[in-house]
């Protein structure tokens, strides 16, 4: 009963948020869509709407989000980043083969890296990021089966504990995906870098006249989500339990489909995290609902791109910027 | 001038040059400017207004010469460095982002922080008041790209003149305002000016010149001419100084018009926009009509219009030919089918495939009278004639297009006009990047075009080009025209007092 209650409300104020906003990106079937998922299953499926399950979810999308969130920052300054899932299965790789100690500081260094190779190649080699970041999806996946052929190995105990444990009867994961919401939107809402990407996403030139250092704007955008994209390879490496070369591999386009699904602009210029939020617990549900419902995973796929197509369609498409 | 400002020099510019390749678009400039005074920046087209303008906002950097602040030498590197140096601009293009606010706008770049967060309240204040220095009182949450052109200029003036600088630059900053505003931003002007500011105006409209400068400097083809007090001028001493060119050689003879030439393109009310004003007039048959005027003045609307790239424009266009007379749509696809062709100022992105070669982009043309199902021709031989006759320069007939140089590039473009067969052609500036002789081959082409029975309606924003090339001369001035001149007889100063000064004040007569 609470969670209906909870949901409508949630609704509304989503809907009065996006009759406000013109960057945001937000038109009502991106936030309803979600909403319309959730009820739906809550009415088809029993087992959907235990605690257990919901909980399950939440752990399920989390690794998604933390990467679409940072996929989001990139979408908003006028890139793609399609390296994220090699940089998770990387981040994977480097967790179960080096030393415990290092095994995070050396992952957060590679995703800096990674990060920096993409923004450098976009901004001073002025390669097409989808191009750019394709190569080093190419490349950071190969090293990371390099590193680690076969799945398999130990996870240090405390990311473990970090990862599958309950704080006050709320799964860890539910903590992981709120501070990183709450960071993305802090950085995009509140910190005075928030309006420079959306300006330099709409119209790189006339930020440049604005003084805005443009391309360094745009290196540290991929820097960061690069970065999350490793905080998201951590974190789903500590739930599966093991370390996986390929784990991330999904994720590059998973990322890019919430985009599509939470109203995100690939021109630029044009999303907010609450859509990215939305079109995360879209495939979320989507993704768990059909499960539960025995949906054979192929016909699963073939729905998802399905459901793609006719909320792209729905959405009022506006290209913004010269 | 008044007794608080000293007469220290500001800004000197000493033999300032910059080049673009091979051309100087500013040749040894050097002039001085005093703090406490408004200084107008003004000539014609291409004087090279602008790109000074554009040395001192850091956004390319001076090739020779230098520009001394202070007597201490001053190169901003970028934007932002200018604006650190104390340098705002106002630029003519604007430069808000459609997805911002009004006050996320006026503060991009150098937003209020407080403990690591914009500070909403404070910038939103700020943003309310300078608005309100304006005279506006729009709503400052309002997204930019909601407002009206004049609105989003007055934006772009309010984030200029907010700026902590001691230089401003207003770049043609009146283009879109209404006359409250512009009396608005003349008292914005002089209250900069009893600051102790620099403002440089760039502008060619001469009331605001005269009204609003202590100074004026006078450009012509990227050199000096003159830097005066405003008090010390005419407006005729003013047009005088912007004018006076030397009319090259290369340009073919005017072949001698007979009385009663059919008229192969007829234009009645033809209206761009809904609600502008409109425009008639007659091409004939076998000659070049030349559309002059201040840049961004209307001419190139009327052109697009004809060629049916502006989908709304509405009115009679009869286009006569051969095959009988009929009326125009304002449809690309149907306005070639009739025999009008359009070769757009910017050949590259909208006339030709520059990754195809020669006789591919040539034989586009001939396209237009096949269904989709029927075989394309190849018609080497009518190539290599077309090639022949318009000489152009190339390795044959299979290179690239991309490769050739722009004048070369220019003669496909009218190539591919010439084997669809085309009657009418019309022209957004013929030799734009084009090297001197290929200038005169192109000038030559246009003219054969007219003796076989073509017509031209051309524009262009080099005068002299006009004033060689045309047999008439429509002065087009805010969407009007508002002189028709012989082309053989029109001067540059005549062109210009029409350009500049509108109808009211001559007596010429209007075709209509």
């Amino acid at each position: 009963m609470l969670w209906w209650v909870a949901q409508i409300m949630v609704c509304m104020s989503m809907l009065e948020l996006a009759r406000k906003s013109r960057r945001t990106g937000l038109s009502p079937i991106v936030l309803a869509l979600p909403v319309a998922l959730f009820v739906l299953l809550c009415l088809s499926s029993d087992t959907f709407r235990s605690l257990e399950n919901l909980a399950n979810v939440n752990s399920q999308i989390t690794a998604l989000m933390i990467a679409s969130l940072g996929q989001g920052i990139v979408a908003i300054s006028g890139g793609i980043d399609l390296s994220v899932g090699s940089v998770m299965s990387l981040t994977s790789a480097i967790l179960v083969t080096a030393d415990p100690a290092w095994g995070i500081p050396l992952a957060l260094a590679m995703g800096v890296c990674v990060g920096l190779i993409n923004g450098f190649g976009v901004t001073l080699f002025r390669v097409h990021p989808l191009v750019m970041t394709l190569a080093t999806m190419t490349f950071v996946q190969g090293v990371a089966l390099l590193l680690h052929p076969v799945p398999g190995g130990v996870v240090p105990g405390y990311l473990r504990t970090l990862a599958v444990s309950q704080v006050a009867g709320m799964p860890a994961a539910f903590f992981w995906c709120t501070a990183a919401i709450l960071l993305a939107w802090f950085l995009l809402t509140r910190s005075p870098l928030g309006p420079r990407i959306y300006a330099v996403g709409a119209n790189p030139v006339s930020a440049g006249r604005n003084g805005i250092a443009v391309m360094r704007l745009k290196v540290a955008c991929f820097v960061l989500c690069s970065l999350s994209a490793v905080i998201a390879g951590i974190f789903l490496t500590a739930r599966v339990g093991a370390g996986d070369a390929t784990m991330g591999a999904p994720y590059s386009l998973d990322t890019v489909t919430a985009m599509a699904l939470g109203g995100i602009q690939l021109a630029g210029g044009t999303g907010s995290v609450l859509g990215v939020v939305a079109g995360v617990i879209t495939l979320g549900l989507i993704s768990n609902g059909m499960n539960l419902l025995g949906v054979s995973p192929f016909l699963r796929a073939a729905l998802t791109g399905v459901l793609l197509l006719m909320a792209i369609g729905l959405q009022r498409r506006e290209a913004i910027g010269a | 001038m008044s007794a608080l400002v000293c007469a220290a020099m500001m800004i000197s510019f000493d033999k300032v040059s910059k080049r673009f390749g091979s051309n100087f678009a500013l040749r040894d400039v050097s002039f001085d400017c005093e703090a406490g005074s408004v200084h107008a920046i003004t000539g014609e087209n291409g004087a090279g207004k602008s790109t000074l303008m554009n040395l001192l906002a850091g956004l390319f950097p001076v090739d020779g010469g230098e520009i001394r602040l202070h007597g201490k030498q001053l190169s901003p590197k970028s934007p932002a460095d200018a604006r650190s140096l104390g340098i705002s601009t106002i630029y003519q293009e604007l430069t808000l982002l459609p997805n911002l606010t009004i006050a996320e706008n006026l503060f991009l770049g150098r937003e209020p922080v407080r403990l690591g967060r914009i500070d909403r309240s404070g910038m939103r204040e700020q943003a309310r008041s300078m608005m309100a220095r304006l005279g506006s009182g729009m709503d400052i949450d309002t997204y930019c790209g909601n407002l009206s052109v004049a609105d989003q200029h007055l934006v772009e003036i309010a984030k200029g003149v907010s700026a902590d600088a001691d230089i401003f630059i207003f770049d043609e900053p009146t283009a879109a305002l209404n006359a409250p505003e512009v009396e608005k931003l003349g008292e914005l002007l002089a209250s900069l000016k009893a600051q102790g500011k620099l403002v440089f105006y760039v502008s060619h409209r001469l009331d605001e010149i005269f009204r609003f400068c202590d100074r004026v400097t006078v450009l012509k083809d990227g050199r000096h001419v003159e830097t005066r007090e405003t008090r010390a001028l005419t407006r005729d001493g003013l047009v005088s100084l912007m004018v006076g060119r030397v009319l090259s050689k290369f340009f073919p003879a005017r072949p001698a018009r007979s009385e009663a030439a059919p008229v192969a393109l007829s234009v009645r009310d033809l209206q761009v926009q809904e609600g502008g004003p409109a425009v008639s007039f007659d091409v004939e048959r076998g000659e070049i009509v030349g559309l002059a005027g201040l840049e961004g003045q209307g001419q190139r609307d009327i052109i697009r219009a004809l060629s049916g790239l502006e989908p709304s424009a509405s009115g009679m266009v009869i286009k006569s030919g051969e095959a009988g007379s009929a009326p125009l749509a304002f449809d690309v696809t149907k306005t070639v089918r009739s025999g009008v062709g359009f070769v757009p100022e910017d050949r590259k992105t909208e006339g030709l495939y520059l990754s195809l070669s020669i006789d591919r982009n040539i034989t586009l043309g001939m396209l237009r009278r096949l269904n989709v199902w029927q075989l394309v021709p190849r018609r080497h031989d009518v190539i290599a004639e077309l090639m022949r006759r318009l000489n152009i320069r190339s390795a044959g007939a299979r290179q690239e297009v991309g490769e050739l140089s722009g004048g070369n590039q220019q003669k496909v473009m009218i190539g591919r006009w010439l084997a669809a067969g085309i009657d009418v052609l019309l022209l957004e500036e013929p030799t734009r990047g084009v090297d001197v002789g290929a200038k005169a081959e192109i000038y030559e082409l246009l003219r054969e075009f007219t003796k076989g029975g073509g017509a031209v309606l051309t524009l262009s924003s080099e005068l002299l080009e006009l004033l060689g090339l045309c047999d008439r001369i429509l002065v087009v001035r805010q969407n009007e025209i508002v002189a028709e001149l012989d082309g053989a007889q029109a001067t540059e100063e005549e062109v210009m007092r029409h350009a500049l000064v509108g109808r009211a004040d001559n007596g010429v007569h209007v075709d209509a």
